[in-house]
C-alpha cells in the first residue's frame, strides 16, 4: 500500500530546506487549504453530475446528455451560471445574518470534509478524538440553516429550518449511536486509526450482527443529518417550496446546494471509512495471493469506490419512497433508531467483552 | 411484539418499492432525443399542428370557414374575376391568412368547408420569434 | 328523471305558488318570499341531500335569480327549482348555505357574477373576480368597457361581509375578520408546487398544525360561461376541452350531451361504443396522473416519472385517432369528430394488457409503502353526511362511501349495458381516495375490454342541421367525469345562441371542502390531501 506520507514529508522536508519552519508550515497550511477548496469543488461536481444521472437511471429518463460527452460538462456550465446571477438581497431581511448563514453552513461542510482519511497518508484533520471533531464540526451547519430561515424574514423559510433543526438536533443522536458502536470495537477515536484496525477485516464483518445494524441506523440516520429523502422536508418542494433556501439566490443559493451534496458525500465517507474499512482494501485472513492483490490497486480508488457505491445506495433510497411527515420523522427517531441503537451499543459492548467478534 | 413485527414489515415493504425501482434503473430508458431523431419522429396522420390548405384551388372562398371561426383566425381576401369565355363573375381567393396564434384547433372550419380544401397537417415546430409571424398565407404556392 | 310525479305533487301541495313549466327538462318556479321554507321542506322532509348545481341566472324582465338541481342520494329522485328577485338594483334572495354545504362556494359564484345578495350567507365575499371589479359581468346589461385592464395589485379584502334582512326589510352589511391580527397566516399558492396550478390557501398555522384554510379561485378565470352566450352551440364545443383539461372528453360528452337532448337527436350505438370508451380512455389518463402528481407531491418523484411514461401510451392512443393529446375535438354534436383510427382497436388492447402488469408496479412502490400508508392513512377524513352536502362527487365522495357514479345513478352512453363495479371505500381518508382511483383504472380497463370487440358498425356522425337552434328550454345533463359529476346547463330561448350555459365545475366542491377536512392537520398533510382530492383548476376557474 503506497503511502502519501512520503510525499507530504518530502515537500515539507523542501520548504524547511528553504525557509524557516514557521513560515513552511503556514505555507503547506495554505496550499492544503487551496487543495481542499479544490478537492471540495470536484467532488461537489462529481456528486451533482452523478445525482442528475442516476435520478435519471431510477426515472427511466436519460438526464443530462447535451452538453460534453454524456452531458458531463453540464454541471460546470451551471456552476458559472450560478456564480454570475445576481444574489438577490430581501427587504426588512437581517442583513447581516442573510449573508453570513450561507458561510456557516459551507464552513461547517468544508471543516467535517478535512476529516476524511481519503488514503494513506491522505489524512488532514487527524488527532486522537477525530470521530469527536468530526461531530462537532458537521453539526455547525444546523446553526447556519436555523439563521438562513430565520434570517430571510419569509414564513416558508421559517418553517423549514424549524423543521430542519428539530430534525438534524435528533438524529446527531443516532449517527453519534451507531458511531459510537464501532468505537466501542476499535477503542480509538482516531480516524486514521480506525481505518487501520481493519486491515485484517473491514468493521462491517468484524463486528457482524451489531456493527450490520449500526451501518443500517447510521445510513437512515445519516441520510436525515444531510436532509435528503426521504427526509427532505426542511427543503420539502411540494410543501414549502425550497424551504430554509426560498429566498436566497445566485452563489448563496449555490452554496447551500453545494454544501447539500458534500454532506452527502462526507457522511458516505465517513459509513466508507468506519463500516467498509475507509481506504484499506478488501483483505481475507488466510489468502495472502489475493490480500496482495487488492493492495495493489491505490488506496484512494478504494476509498472513493466505497463511498461513491453507498452514496448511490443513498440516491437509490431517495429516489424511491415519498417523504415523511415532520411527527413521522420525530417518531421515527425516537420511538425506533435511538432505541435501537442504544440496545445495539450494549451488544456490542457484549460482543467486546466476550470477544465474539472476529 | 407489534413493535418488532412493525418494523420488519415496514422494511419489507420500503425493500419491495426499491426492488422495483432497481429494476427500472436497469430497464431501457424513453427519453426520445428529440431534435435527433427527427428523420424518424413521424406524428401521426391525423395530429392537429397547424392548418394547411393542400391545394389551393379548391377553394371557393366562399368565407363558411371564417364565419366558422370562434376566435376570427381565417382571414380571407376575394376578388371578383370575370371569366373571359363565359362571361360570368366569379369570387375568387386572393389571400388566405391564418393566424396560428389565435386557433384553438377546434376543427369547425374543417368541418364547414364544403370542399376540403383545408384540413390540419402534422407540423409542430412552431416556435418563431415575433407574433406576426405566426399569421400565415395557406394559398401561397 | 325518475319518478319525479310523486315528488312534484307533493311540492305543489306544500307550496301553492310554485309554478311548474314544461319547457326543456322541466322546472318548478317559486317565489323568492317562500322560497327558503320550500327548500327547507325539501331538504329535510323529503331528504334531498344533494345540491347537484346552483346556478346564476340573469332572466332580464323576471329578475336575476338561481336554478337549483337537486337530488335525493337514497331514492335518486330529481327535482329543479328557480327562484328570482324582480329588483335587478338589489336583488336579494334566502340563501341555503346552512342546508347544503356546497351551495357555500356556489352562492358567492352567484354573487360575483350577477350581483345576488344571498341574505344570511356568512361569507358574501367575491369568489372568482378581483375585490374591486365594477359591475356584475354575467348580467345581460353588463357594460363591457367598465372594466379596462387593471394594472393596480388587487388589495384583498381580509373581512367577510355578510349581509342580514332587518323586519322592515332593508339590508344590513356585517364584517367579519376572515384572521385574527396574531395568527401566522401563509399563503400557499398561487404559485405553489403542490397547489396543482393557480390557486391560493390562506392557511392559518399554529407551529404546523393548520387552524383554518381560506381558499382564494379566480386566478385563471376565463369567462367561459359568458363566451358561451356569445357563441353558437358547435363554438360552445371547443371550450369544454379547456376546463378540465384531464377530463377532454367527458366534457365535451356532456355538453354534446345536452345539446343533442334538447335537439331530440339520438345517436348511434357506433358512436356510443366510441364516446364510452373515449371517457374511460380520459378517465385512465386522468387516474394515471393522479397519482403520479400525488406521489410527487409526497416526494416520490419517480413514481411521477412512472406514471407519465404509462399515461404517454394512453395519449398515443387518443392522439392517433383525435388529433389532440390534450385538446381532443372529439365529440361533436350528433357524433364525433372522426371515426376510429383502423390501428385503435389494435392498440387499446395491448394497452390493456401493458396497464394490468404496470398496476402491480405502482402496488408495489407506493401502494404498499409503509411511509406512503402511514402519510394516508386516517388523514384528511370526509364524512359521508359531508362528502353529500358539499357534493364532491367522484373518487372523493366514493372515497367516503357515497355511490356517486353518474355512470350508475343517471347511465349513459354505454353504461347502463357494461358490467362493472362502482369502487366505494368507508374510511374516506386520504388513502381511500387514493385507492379509489387506482381501483377505478382496472375498472376502466374492464369496460374498454367489453367494449373494445364489439364496436358495431354504423355512422359516426348522424345528420345534424348546418344551423342548430335549440327549442325553448332548459337541460341538465351530466356524466362521469374524471374528477366527478360534470354537468351542463343550458337554457335556450330558441336563438342559435344559447342563453345561458353552466358548468358544473367537478373541482369546486372539491376546494370547499378542504377548510373541513383539513383542520388540525400538519401542512404535509395538507399537501397530501390536496393531492388526493384531485382538483384541476381551469375546472374550478371556468
Amino acid at each position: 500500500m503506497f503511502d502519501f506520507g512520503i510525499i507530504t514529508n518530502w515537500i515539507h522536508t523542501q520548504f524547511t530546506s528553504v525557509m524557516s519552519e514557521p513560515l513552511a508550515i503556514f505555507l503547506e497550511c495554505v496550499i492544503i487549504g487551496v487543495c481542499l477548496l479544490l478537492l471540495y469543488v470536484v467532488v461537489a461536481i462529481i456528486m451533482i453530475y452523478m445525482e442528475r444521472k442516476v435520478c435519471a437511471a431510477f426515472q427511466c429518463r436519460l438526464g443530462p446528455d447535451r452538453v460534453g460527452p454524456w452531458g458531463s460538462v453540464q454541471v460546470i456550465c451551471d456552476v458559472f451560471k450560478m456564480l454570475t446571477k445576481e444574489i438577490i438581497t430581501i427587504r426588512h431581511s437581517d442583513k447581516f445574518l442573510y449573508n453570513l448563514a450561507p458561510y456557516i453552513v459551507i464552513i461547517a461542510s468544508v471543516t467535517a470534509f478535512a476529516c476524511i482519511p481519503i488514503s494513506r497518508g491522505l489524512e488532514i484533520l487527524d488527532f486522537n478524538v477525530g470521530v469527536l471533531f468530526f461531530m462537532a464540526a458537521s453539526s455547525i451547519g444546523i446553526v447556519g440553516i436555523l439563521l438562513a430561515g430565520w434570517s430571510s424574514n419569509s414564513k416558508f423559510s421559517l418553517i423549514g429550518a424549524m423543521r430542519s433543526g428539530a430534525q438534524m438536533i435528533s438524529y446527531e443522536l443516532s449517527v453519534g449511536l451507531s458511531i459510537l458502536t464501532i468505537v466501542v470495537l476499535t477503542d480509538t477515536m482516531q480516524f486514521s486509526e480506525i481505518v487501520m484496525r481493519q486491515a485484517d477485516g473491514w468493521f462491517i464483518f468484524k463486528g457482524h450482527i451489531p456493527a450490520v445494524i449500526a451501518f443500517i441506523i447510521y445510513l437512515i440516520a445519516g441520510n436525515a443529518e444531510v436532509n435528503r429523502g426521504p427526509f427532505d422536508l426542511p427543503e420539502a418542494e411540494s410543501e414549502l417550496t425550497a424551504g430554509y433556501h426560498t429566498e436566497y439566490s445566485g452563489m448563496h443559493f449555490g452554496l447551500f446546494y453545494v454544501a447539500e451534496f458534500v454532506n452527502l458525500f462526507v457522511i458516505s465517507s465517513i459509513a466508507a471509512t468506519i463500516f467498509l474499512g475507509g481506504w484499506m482494501p478488501l483483505h481475507l485472513p488466510g489468502l495472502d495471493g489475493f490480500n496482495a492483490v487488492m493492495d495493489a490497486i491505490p488506496g484512494f480508488i478504494w476509498f472513493f469506490a466505497k463511498v461513491f457505491f453507498i452514496i448511490w445506495l443513498l440516491m437509490w433510497i431517495k429516489w424511491t419512497f415519498p417523504r415523511l411527515r415532520i411527527d413521522q420523522i420525530l417518531t421515527l427517531e425516537w420511538k425506533y433508531l435511538v432505541p435501537i441503537g442504544l440496545l445495539n451499543l450494549l451488544l456490542m459492548v457484549i460482543v467486546v467483552v466476550f470477544k465474539l467478534h472476529f | 411484539m407489534g413493535y418488532i413485527k412493525g418494523i420488519f414489515h415496514g422494511l419489507g415493504s420500503l425493500l419491495t418499492g426499491m426492488k422495483v425501482t432497481f429494476k427500472e434503473f436497469f430497464t431501457k430508458k424513453i427519453t426520445e432525443k428529440y431534435p435527433e431523431n427527427r428523420a424518424e419522429l413521424k406524428m401521426h396522420d391525423r395530429f392537429c399542428g397547424e392548418l394547411t390548405m393542400p391545394d389551393p384551388d379548391k377553394c371557393i372562398a366562399c368565407g363558411l370557414c371564417q364565419m366558422a371561426c370562434p376566435n376570427g383566425s381565417i382571414n380571407i381576401a376575394t376578388e371578383m374575376v370575370t371569366d373571359p369565355e363565359t362571361g360570368k363573375s366569379k369570387k375568387h381567393l386572393v389571400t388566405y391568412e391564418y393566424d396560428l396564434g389565435s386557433c384553438m384547433f377546434c376543427h369547425l372550419c374543417v368541418n364547414a368547408c364544403p370542399h376540403d380544401a383545408i384540413r390540419f397537417g402534422t407540423n409542430f415546430e412552431h416556435a418563431v420569434f415575433t407574433r406576426s409571424k405566426l399569421v400565415k398565407t395557406l394559398n401561397k404556392r | 328523471m325518475g319518478n319525479n310525479i310523486d315528488i312534484k305533487e307533493k311540492l305543489a301541495a306544500f307550496e301553492p305558488s310554485a309554478e311548474w313549466s314544461d319547457a326543456g327538462d322541466g322546472m318548478f318556479r317559486i317565489p323568492a318570499a317562500s322560497f327558503r321554507k320550500t327548500a327547507e321542506y325539501l331538504r329535510y322532509n323529503e331528504g334531498f341531500d344533494f345540491l347537484r348545481s346552483l346556478t346564476g341566472m340573469d332572466w332580464g324582465e323576471d329578475g336575476l335569480g338561481c336554478v337549483y338541481h337537486l337530488e335525493n342520494t337514497s331514492t335518486g329522485e330529481n327535482i329543479v327549482l328557480s327562484t328570482a328577485d324582480k329588483d335587478r338594483e338589489n336583488p336579494a334572495l334566502p340563501s341555503v348555505y346552512d342546508l347544503w354545504k356546497g351551495a357555500n362556494f356556489n352562492e358567492r359564484e352567484a354573487y360575483d357574477f350577477f350581483g345576488i345578495k344571498f341574505i344570511g350567507h356568512p361569507d358574501l365575499r367575491r369568489l372568482f373576480l378581483r375585490d374591486d371589479w365594477k359591475g356584475y359581468p354575467m348580467r345581460k346589461d353588463y357594460d363591457m368597457s367598465s372594466n379596462p385592464l387593471n394594472m393596480e395589485n388587487e388589495v384583498s379584502d381580509d373581512d367577510a361581509p355578510s349581509y342580514e334582512m332587518t323586519d322592515d326589510g332593508s339590508y344590513i352589511l356585517k364584517r367579519h375578520p376572515l384572521f385574527e391580527e396574531e395568527e401566522y397566516v401563509i399563503n400557499i399558492g398561487p404559485q405553489h408546487p403542490a397547489t396543482h396550478g393557480v390557486l391560493r390557501f390562506k392557511v392559518s398555522l399554529e407551529g404546523e398544525t393548520i387552524k383554518k384554510i381560506d381558499a382564494h379561485c379566480g386566478y385563471i378565470h376565463r369567462g367561459i360561461e359568458k363566451l358561451c352566450e356569445t357563441s353558437t352551440y358547435p363554438q360552445t364545443l371547443g371550450f369544454t376541452d379547456r376546463l378540465d383539461y384531464l377530463g377532454a372528453m367527458q366534457n365535451r360528452h356532456a355538453l354534446c350531451m345536452c345539446i343533442e337532448k334538447a335537439l331530440g337527436i339520438e345517436v348511434s350505438e357506433r358512436i356510443q361504443y366510441i364516446r364510452t370508451i373515449m371517457d374511460e380512455l380520459q378517465r385512465i389518463d386522468s387516474h394515471l396522473l393522479f397519482i403520479s402528481c400525488l406521489c410527487q407531491d409526497m416526494g416520490a418523484l419517480t413514481v411521477f416519472f412512472f406514471g407519465f411514461r404509462d399515461r404517454e401510451k394512453v395519449l398515443d392512443i387518443l392522439e392517433q385517432t383525435t388529433g389532440g393529446r390534450l385538446i381532443q375535438t372529439y365529440n361533436t354534436i350528433g357524433g364525433v369528430q372522426a371515426d376510429i383510427h383502423p390501428d385503435f382497436v389494435r392498440k387499446v388492447k395491448d394497452f390493456i394488457g401493458y396497464m394490468r402488469s404496470k398496476m402491480n408496479e405502482y402496488d408495489e412502490i407506493f401502494t404498499g409503502n409503509v411511509i406512503a400508508r402511514q402519510r394516508l392513512v386516517g388523514t384528511g377524513v370526509l364524512s359521508r353526511e359531508d362528502a353529500i352536502s358539499f357534493g364532491t362527487t367522484g373518487g372523493t365522495g366514493r372515497a367516503s362511501g357515497w355511490a356517486c357514479d353518474v355512470r350508475k345513478r343517471h347511465p349513459y352512453a354505454m353504461y347502463g349495458k357494461v358490467d362493472f363495479k362502482e369502487i366505494t371505500f368507508e374510511e374516506g381518508d386520504c388513502f381511500a381516495r387514493y385507492m379509489v382511483r387506482v381501483k377505478e383504472i382496472e375498472q376502466s380497463l374492464n369496460i374498454i375490454e367489453q367494449l373494445i370487440d364489439n364496436i358495431p358498425e354504423g355512422e359516426y356522425q348522424m345528420k345534424v342541421k348546418p344551423l342548430i337552434k335549440l327549442p325553448v328550454g332548459s337541460w341538465y345533463s351530466a356524466v362521469e367525469g374524471s374528477r366527478g359529476e360534470f354537468g351542463v346547463f343550458i337554457e335556450s330561448r330558441g336563438d342559435k345562441f344559447p342563453y345561458r350555459v353552466k358548468f358544473r365545475s367537478t373541482g369546486l366542491p372539491l376546494v370547499a371542502c378542504v377548510d373541513t377536512i383539513a383542520k388540525d392537520v400538519k401542512i404535509a398533510d395538507l399537501i397530501a390531501i390536496g393531492g388526493t382530492l384531485d382538483y384541476v383548476i381551469p375546472d374550478i376557474d371556468r
